[in-house]
C-alpha cells in the first residue's frame, strides 16, 4: 500500500488535466450562459466562435513568430490574444447587426433564436474552415513545463512522476483573472449592474432608461473576449482543430446548465462538474488502485468505466440528468 | 431570475405595452363630442384627455374618459374589474396608442412620447407586477432607478430610505428574497430616484396584507406632500378613496363620477354600486 504514490498518480493523470480542461469550460460556459441571461437564447454558434477567435489569434502568432517576437517562457499566442479578441468582437457584432437584431426588435420567441443562432453556427464553421483549413493545427511555444515529471521525482524521491504543462498552469491562472474580471465588472460597474437588470427584467431595465443595444453590445464584446480566451487556452492545452471546436459546444452546454443558465457562478462550478465527470470516468484507474489497495488485492481489469471516446456520453448523460430532476441547475438559474 | 413555474419564460414584466415602439399609429382626426373635460380639468398638471385607445388594433378599451391631477395632490383612479382603470393609466404613460385625446403634463403635449421619453420628462411609473430587479440587491435596484442621472444620487437615495426604513436595513440583500410589501417598497423606492414630478401606481396594495397597505397608503400621502404629483389605480376602493385629493370611478371606459374622496365617499351612488353599500 503506498498512498502518496497513488496520490501523485492521481494528480498527475485526473486531477491537473481536469482542473485545466475544467476552466476552459468554465470560459465557454460563462460565454453561453451570459447570451442566454442578456439575449435569452442558447448559442449554439459559441464553439464557432471559439475556433474563429482561435483561428484569427494562431494566424496573428505566427506572424509574431515569423517577425521573430516570441513571449519569453510564455506561448506567443498570448501577444496575439487581443488581436483575436477584437476580431471576433467585430465578428459578433457584426453578426447582431445584420441577423440577431432583426429577431430581437420582433420580441422572437427564444426557440427561434436558437435556430437562427445554428444557422449563425453553420456560417462560422465555413468561414473558420476558409481562414485556417480543417486539419490540427499546432502553436504552443515556449516553456513546455512548469514542473516536469522527472524534476518532481527527484524532488520528492517517489516513484511515480507529476507533470503540470505551462499550458495547463496558464490556462488555470488566465481564466481566474478573467473570472475576476468578469465578477468585478457586472457587481461594480454602472454598465455591469445595468447588464443584470436588464437580464432580470428587461421591461424595468427599459423604464430605468437603460438602453437595451448597449447592454446587447457589450454582451457581445465581453463574450468575444471570453470565447476566444477559451478556445486560445484549449488549443494551447491540446492542439487546434475545427471541428474539435465545434464538439466542444456539447460540455460547454451540459456546463452552463448543470450550473444553471444566466447564473455566472453556475457556469463555472458546472464547468468543473463537467470536466471532472467526463476524466474521472474515462480514466483507467488500475495505477491508483494498484498504489492504494494492499498487494495482491488489485483486480486485473484496467477498471476503466469507458473509453475516452466516449467522453462526450458522460456530458449528455449529466446534461439529461440535470435537465429531469433539476431544469434549473444547481445554481438556480433559468430552465432552457 | 426566480419563478415559482422553471418552465416559463419570466423576460421583463410580460406587458408588451411597455415596449411600444415609438411610431405611434395615426390619430383619428374626428373630434370627441361625447364627454367633455370641465374648463378647471384642462388646465391641471397631469391630464390624460378625452382618451379614445385600446390595445394594438384590438376595441377600443377607454372610450373618452379623462384624468387629472394638480400638482402634489392624489389622484385614484377606481372602478368595477374591466373598467379599463389600469388601461387609463397606460395610456397616460404612453403604453398605449390613443386613437383619439391627448395627454398633458405641466402644459405640454405628450400624447406621441414613448414611455421611456415620459420617463426623462419626469414621470415614473411602478407596475402591477414584475416590478423589482429581483436578483439585484436592494441598493442596486436603486441606483438602476437613478440610471439616467448623471449627479449625485446619494441624496435621494437617503431620502428613499427615510421614508422606508427597512430599505436601508436590508439595502444589501437581494431584492427578490424581500417580502410582498418590502418588493413593493423597493418598486417605489425605485420609481422615486428618477427624481420624478409624477408618480403613477398600479395598484400599489394588490396581494399584500391591510397593514402593510395602510403602512403604504401613509408613505404614498408623505410622497405626495413633497410635491409629487400621484396618480393611482387601485382595488381597495374605499381606503383609497380616504387618501384621494380627487378621485375617478371609471365604467366601462368612461367616467361615471368624478369628485374629490370625501365627496365620492359619500356619494350614495357610489357606496352604493362601487363601495358595496
Amino acid at each position: 500500500m503506498d498512498l502518496l504514490n497513488a496520490l501523485v498518480v492521481f494528480l498527475n493523470f485526473v486531477f491537473v488535466p481536469a482542473v485545466s480542461y475544467g476552466a476552459q469550460l468554465a470560459l465557454g460556459a460563462l460565454g453561453v450562459t451570459l447570451i442566454y441571461g442578456i439575449l435569452r437564447f442558447s448559442n449554439f454558434a459559441h464553439g464557432d466562435t471559439m475556433a474563429f477567435g482561435t483561428a484569427i489569434t494562431i494566424l496573428c502568432t505566427f506572424g509574431l513568430q515569423a517577425l521573430g517576437i516570441t513571449f519569453g517562457p510564455l506561448p506567443t499566442a498570448l501577444l496575439a490574444l487581443p488581436v483575436g479578441i477584437v476580431a471576433t468582437a467585430l465578428l459578433l457584432l457584426g453578426t447582431d447587426r445584420v441577423v440577431y437584431r432583426f429577431y430581437r426588435e420582433r420580441k422572437a420567441a427564444p426557440v427561434i433564436l436558437v435556430i437562427v443562432s445554428m444557422g449563425v453556427m453553420f456560417v462560422m464553421n465555413g468561414i473558420v474552415r476558409f481562414i485556417i483549413g480543417v486539419g490540427d493545427v499546432t502553436f504552443a511555444d515556449g516553456a513546455r513545463f512548469l514542473v516536469s515529471a522527472r524534476g518532481f521525482q527527484e524532488w520528492s524521491g517517489l516513484e511515480e512522476g507529476l507533470a503540470i504543462r505551462s499550458s495547463q498552469a496558464i490556462t488555470v491562472v488566465t481564466a481566474a483573472i478573467a473570472v475576476a474580471l468578469l465578477f468585478w465588472f457586472l457587481n461594480h460597474t454602472r454598465t455591469g449592474k445595468s447588464m443584470r437588470a436588464f437580464s432580470d427584467n428587461e421591461d424595468l431595465a427599459l423604464l430605468s432608461g437603460i438602453n437595451p443595444e448597449r447592454v446587447v453590445a457589450i454582451t457581445w464584446i465581453i463574450v468575444a473576449a471570453l470565447a476566444t480566451t477559451a478556445g486560445v487556452l484549449y488549443g494551447l492545452d491540446k492542439s487546434f482543430k475545427a471541428f474539435t471546436y465545434f464538439q466542444l459546444l456539447l460540455p460547454i452546454f451540459a456546463a452552463a446548465i448543470v450550473g444553471g443558465l444566466g447564473n455566472p457562478l453556475g457556469a463555472i462550478a458546472g464547468g468543473f462538474v463537467i470536466a471532472f465527470s467526463e476524466v474521472m470516468l474515462t480514466y483507467a484507474w488500475r495505477k491508483v488502485v494498484l498504489y492504494a489497495l494492499p498487494e495482491g488485492w488489485a483486480p486485473d481489469g484496467l477498471l476503466q468505466l469507458m473509453s475516452t471516446e466516449y467522453k462526450f456520453a458522460v456530458s449528455f448523460a449529466i446534461l439529461i440528468i440535470v435537465l429531469l430532476f433539476r431544469p434549473t441547475g444547481l445554481f438556480r438559474g433559468q430552465s432552457v | 431570475m426566480i419563478s415559482e413555474d422553471p418552465l416559463r419564460d419570466d423576460r421583463g414584466n410580460r406587458d408588451l405595452s411597455i415596449t411600444r415602439p415609438r411610431d405611434a399609429i395615426p390619430m383619428d382626426p374626428i373630434v370627441p363630442t361625447a364627454t367633455q373635460p370641465a374648463t378647471s380639468v384642462v388646465n391641471a398638471f397631469l391630464v390624460g384627455e378625452a382618451m379614445v385607445g385600446g390595445y394594438g388594433r384590438g376595441p377600443s378599451i377607454l372610450n373618452g374618459c379623462t384624468i387629472a391631477a394638480e400638482k402634489g395632490q392624489i389622484a385614484v383612479i377606481v372602478g368595477p374589474n374591466g373598467a379599463g382603470k389600469s388601461t387609463a393609466m397606460k395610456a397616460i404613460f404612453g403604453m398605449l396608442d390613443l386613437r383619439q385625446g391627448s395627454v398633458r403634463l405641466n402644459g405640454e403635449d405628450i400624447t406621441r412620447l414613448s414611455p421611456q421619453d415620459r420617463v426623462a420628462k419626469g414621470m415614473a411609473f411602478v407596475p402591477q407586477t414584475r416590478n423589482i430587479f429581483p436578483s439585484l440587491t436592494v441598493q442596486e435596484n436603486l441606483e438602476m432607478g437613478a440610471f439616467l442621472r448623471k449627479d449625485d444620487i446619494s441624496r435621494t437615495m437617503e431620502q428613499v430610505y427615510e421614508l422606508f426604513p427597512i430599505l436601508r436595513e436590508k439595502r444589501r440583500q437581494p431584492a427578490g428574497e424581500l417580502s410582498g410589501g418590502q418588493r413593493q417598497q423597493v418598486a417605489v423606492g425605485r420609481a422615486l430616484m428618477t427624481q420624478p414630478s409624477v408618480l403613477m401606481l398600479d395598484e400599489p396594495t394588490a396581494g399584500v396584507s391591510p397593514i402593510v397597505m395602510d403602512e403604504l397608503f401613509d408613505r404614498i400621502i408623505e410622497i405626495a406632500r413633497t410635491g409629487i404629483t400621484i396618480l393611482m389605480v387601485e382595488q381597495n376602493a374605499r381606503q383609497a378613496l380616504e387618501i384621494a385629493d380627487k378621485g375617478y370611478v371609471l365604467v366601462q371606459g368612461a367616467n361615471a363620477f368624478s369628485g374629490t374622496g370625501k365627496d365620492l365617499l359619500a356619494d350614495p351612488q357610489v357606496r352604493k354600486s362601487f363601495l358595496g353599500g
